[in-house]
């Protein structure tokens, strides 16, 4: 199963845990478990249109998935998915 | 409520005041605590920032009015702050010759998991700060209020 490591924030909807694991196929089948266990950290990750929001990162080990295949981007039981906010910002 | 120790002030107005004319960026660590102001008053959230990391801005263009964050600089952070037994809360940033507060750009590239704190640096030297707190839309952030040391003004 592929190790998903949960920021600090997000561990009030994971009974506090830092590290959960899941069996999956691809990064989207591990988060579609993740989810569906925990339910309330689905808004923080998804939109309404079940979309990723935009300052949601997802790495497998130390790749972005958008840069792989995304969601559907295979998985196996030695990795590790993070999840990871983007942050910036500018004066206008 | 937001509440910055000494040190972890300092840390934070040196790092902004060092990088001017540019924009600096770091991380808040720290912990949140149930507190009663007044006896057999309202219960509150103080997040006591305890810590202040400064980070790289790796925004690749004029860093005068922009910065970003790598996000495995982050993810280090949040790992470091959980070894010592903190939380990351927050991130900062600073705003050269401009005021504190939560621009546009500011907005849609936040993430409400954490409070942003903006320091004002006029001419090199900080003139005040403020507190955010972006919702998950990135269309709105409210304003936190925040607890400061008590800092000269060049």
């Amino acid at each position: 199963m592929a190790k998903v490591s949960i920021p600090t924030p997000l561990r009030q909807f994971t009974e506090q845990k830092d590290t959960v694991e899941y069996a999956g196929a691809t990064v989207g089948e591990v988060l579609n478990g993740l989810t569906g266990q925990f339910s309330g950290l689905r808004q923080h990750l998804f939109n309404d249109e079940g979309k990723l929001r935009n300052f949601v990162n997802i790495y497998l080990n130390d790749e972005d998935i958008r840069y792989l295949e995304k969601t559907d981007t295979a998985v196996s039981d030695s990795d590790t998915i993070t999840i990871i906010p983007s942050i910036a910002g500018g004066l206008n | 409520m937001i509440r910055i120790t000494e040190e972890a002030w300092r840390v934070m107005v040196d790092h902004a005041q060092s990088h001017y004319p540019n924009e600096c960026c770091g991380a808040m660590l720290g912990a949140v605590r149930s507190e009663t102001p007044q006896p057999g008053g309202e219960t509150i959230a103080v997040k006591e920032i305890s810590r202040a990391i400064p980070l790289v801005n790796t925004y690749r263009g004029e860093q005068a009015d922009r910065y970003e964050i790598n996000p495995m600089d982050l993810l280090k952070t949040d790992k470091e702050a959980r070894t010592v037994g903190l939380e990351l809360i927050g991130i900062y940033h600073s705003h050269p010759d401009c005021d504190a507060y939560f621009s546009k750009t500011d907005l849609e590239n936040s993430c409400p998991w954490y409070s942003f704190v903006v320091l004002s640096i006029q001419q090199g030297a900080f003139h005040h700060a403020n507190c955010f707190l972006p919702n998950a839309e990135q269309t709105h952030a409210e304003p936190e209020t925040l607890l400061i040391p008590t800092t000269k003004r060049a």
